[in-house]
């Protein structure tokens, strides 16, 4: 996902852009991608890479605590538009965008004994690759491109789903760690190919 | 194919063979004659606010341009190529004043009229050879808009749209008719799930009886106070016309106190008072109450919920979504999903009733994530043997003997057209199957076919090498004739 893919249809972000992310931080990346053997690279990748594991394993308690209170959660609906028309995202239209609050509700939800959809739970494996990192007018914020591509099989009749994505994270350092503070998922499908997102890429 | 007579019967008296919810060939009558002839909902003026905006959607496999065209008439076009057939359109939304065929060439007005035709005199001779005057692309047979929303029928003769609706208008406008604006359309969200597309319309027709286990948890984390068991019981199901829905009720109050307990503000209220009959205003404001889930025969769903959405606060937001369950094959659906507000809403009110939307209904849903886990699971077991003998009993509502447990509404208990009750049934469920079994049962009328470009009088040309002829005409010729045509 390059940073053009985040910035359709003006100069806004599509966190701007969108009905729900008044509040999201607008921290933007400045320069080139980092080396990969740069420290802030090496702890950006390593966050991800432990967030996969807390996703795969849906221990969604500690995930949302590595989210900062103002975090910004957006996964536009794609569209198949023409070659120069400026998006490829449904305007005013997002799969999910969403608060901590909201967030916290849907973890909140699997914690019940009444979430059928995930009981019996799903297998999950989330594959994180081609991570870049950048740096921005912020020295305690970090943006992080990344390709995810999540495999979900349920049950033993149906196939096993997939959906693959790019996402731009902007994570913010808090003490000795970072923080979530803004992720646009950009889905690679216009149709999702799975029953719902109860899941979190 | 299988003669299905005695399916047809069954689900006449309310049983259900359940292997009509996945079974190929079932599903194959079903595009012949169920969405091979009935008003199928595609889009909303909205979403083409102005001359030349289009999006693209589909009828099954038929792909139709919706547009808007420079008069400001909306289309629906068979978005084929005259020529070789070839989509003219291969983006699902944009703006565009023509639509030009990669293939060969040939362009189209946004009202689908033929304009460029490279080569025509060369190649066709001009007019003599290929007609291009009057040309378009294919039309849908039928176009009828109600309240801003469009439908098409494949059948040329299908009745007007709003004799089609009738009754069910009077509730189409709780969800598309809040204020002289009407509504707008956003999104669709779309995804596939492995599941028959009859179960989502079924369920959101008529069945209230799942609320209280299905969507336990979202009670439970604070989402939603109304579903209690005893709750939703107190609510009604309705049929009127071709659609059919179900209700809550209300507390107590008068008409602006229970309009402000599912989260509408004044202003909203006010403009509802102007646009809805007194009848209309009654079923909220005298009888108590609130129009839920809904759908119109075969495959169109409403929902209208109120769910809380921020934290530390009591309030509910409301938000209508307009969906639309589209066939794939006897084991999948694609879920075509739309949030819908009121033009006029206030842009904070849009804001949450989005929110609303989001966090309830929608490929991220919480609402929606278990009833879909559940119509999977469905599908899959009605899809070997054992199904084959199993009559699902749907006459909920109904004793052996036909008679009702639940009498409806009379005229002096309830305002609104059709026929309504108090109570958990599956009447709505059986009114939608039974046009279902209606449509199956009735053969398709042979329909007409278009000749593109001409009318020819010579059903052979001249040229043909003599294999591609009919054996008779092959036996007339000299063989030798035909080698040397062929080297």
């Amino acid at each position: 996902m390059g940073i053009e893919a985040v910035t359709e249809r003006s100069n806004k972000s599509l966190s701007e852009q969108s009905v729900l992310g008044g509040h999201a931080p607008r921290t933007q990346r400045t320069g080139d991608s980092l080396p990969f053997n740069d420290e802030l690279h090496l702890q950006a990748h390593k966050w991800l890479v432990d967030e996969s594991y807390l996703l795969d394993a849906q221990e969604y308690d500690e995930w949302l605590s590595r989210l900062t209170d103002d975090v910004h959660y957006l996964m536009p609906v794609r569209v198949t538009t023409a070659l120069g028309a400026g998006y490829s995202t449904s305007p005013g239209m997002a799969h999910m965008d969403e608060n901590k609050y909201s967030l916290s509700r849907r973890a909140a939800r699997f914690a019940t004994e009444h979430a059928w959809t995930e009981d019996p739970p799903s297998r999950l494996r989330h594959y994180v690759t081609n991570v870049r990192t950048f740096r921005t007018g912020n020295p305690e914020e970090i943006i992080v491109d990344s390709a995810v591509l999540l495999f979900r099989s349920r049950g033993d009749v149906r196939e096993a789903a997939t959906v693959s994505a790019g996402r731009e994270d902007l994570l913010r350092r808090t003490g000795s760690s970072w923080q979530l503070a803004r992720r646009t998922i950009m889905v690679d499908e216009a149709v999702i190919r799975m029953q719902n997102l109860a899941i979190f890429l | 194919m299988t003669d299905h007579s005695g399916v047809i019967q069954d689900v006449r008296q309310g049983m259900i063979p359940a292997h009509i919810y996945n079974d190929k060939e079932i599903f194959k009558l079903e595009k012949e004659r169920v969405f091979g002839r009935s008003w199928l909902f595609v889009a909303h003026e909205s979403e083409v606010p102005e001359a030349g905006d289009y999006v693209v959607r589909r009828v099954l496999e038929d792909s139709f341009i919706i547009s808007r065209d420079e008069h400001g008439e909306i289309r629906a076009l068979f978005n084929m190529c005259l020529h070789r057939g070839m989509q003219v359109c291969r983006t699902e939304m944009g703006n565009a004043s023509h639509f030009r065929c990669p293939y060969h060439g040939w362009s189209y007005r946004n009202d689908g009229r033929i304009v460029g035709l490279p080569f025509h005199k060369e190649a066709y001779g001009g007019e003599e050879g290929f007609k291009k005057k009057g040309q378009t692309l294919l039309p849908a047979p039928s176009l009828g808009i109600y309240n801003g929303l469009i439908f098409v029928s494949l059948d040329p003769d299908a009745e007007p749209l709003e004799d089609f609706l009738g009754d069910f208008k009077f509730y189409m406008d709780y969800y598309t008719k809040q204020s002289s604006g009407g509504i707008e359309l956003r999104g669709p969200q779309r995804w596939r799930v492995k599941a028959n597309w009859k179960i989502g319309a079924e369920n959101f027709a008529g069945d209230m009886y799942h609320t209280p286990q299905t969507h336990t948890s979202v009670v439970e984390i604070g989402l939603f106070r109304e579903p209690k068991a005893e709750k939703r019981k107190d609510g009604t199901t309705y049929w009127a016309g071709n659609g059919g829905g179900t209700t809550y009720k209300l507390p107590e109050g008068s008409l602006e106190d229970r309009l402000r307990y599912v989260g509408y503000p004044d202003e909203m209220i006010a403009r509802m008072k102007e646009q809805w009959s007194q009848e209309q205003l009654d079923v909220v404001g005298k009888d108590g109450f609130m129009v839920s889930a809904a759908s119109v025969f075969p495959n169109m769903s409403f929902v209208h919920n109120w769910p809380r959405v921020e934290e530390d606060s009591n309030e509910v937001l409301p938000f209508i979504s307009i969906r639309q369950w589209q066939p794939i094959s006897e084991d999948e659906t694609e879920i075509v999903s739309w949030f819908a507000v009121d033009k006029n809403a206030p842009e904070e009110f849009k804001a949450l009733s989005y929110k609303a939307y989001l966090m309830c209904f929608g490929s991220g849903g919480m609402f929606e994530q278990d009833d879909v886990e559940n119509w999977v699971s469905l599908t899959s077991t009605a899809g070997g043997p054992m199904a084959r003998r199993l009559l699902l009993n749907s006459r909920m509502g109904m004793l052996e003997n036909g008679q009702n447990v639940v009498e409806p509404l009379t005229p002096e208990q309830y305002s609104g057209p059709g026929s309504t009750r108090v109570g958990y049934s599956e009447y709505n469920q059986r009114e939608l199957l039974l046009r279902w079994a209606n449509h199956l049962e009735r053969p398709m009328e042979k329909t007409a076919q278009v000749h593109v470009g001409s009318n020819p009088v010579q059903d052979c040309p001249a040229d043909t090498p003599d294999s591609f002829r009919a054996p008779a005409e092959h036996n007339g010729h000299a063989p030798a004739v035909t080698a040397s045509k062929e080297g």
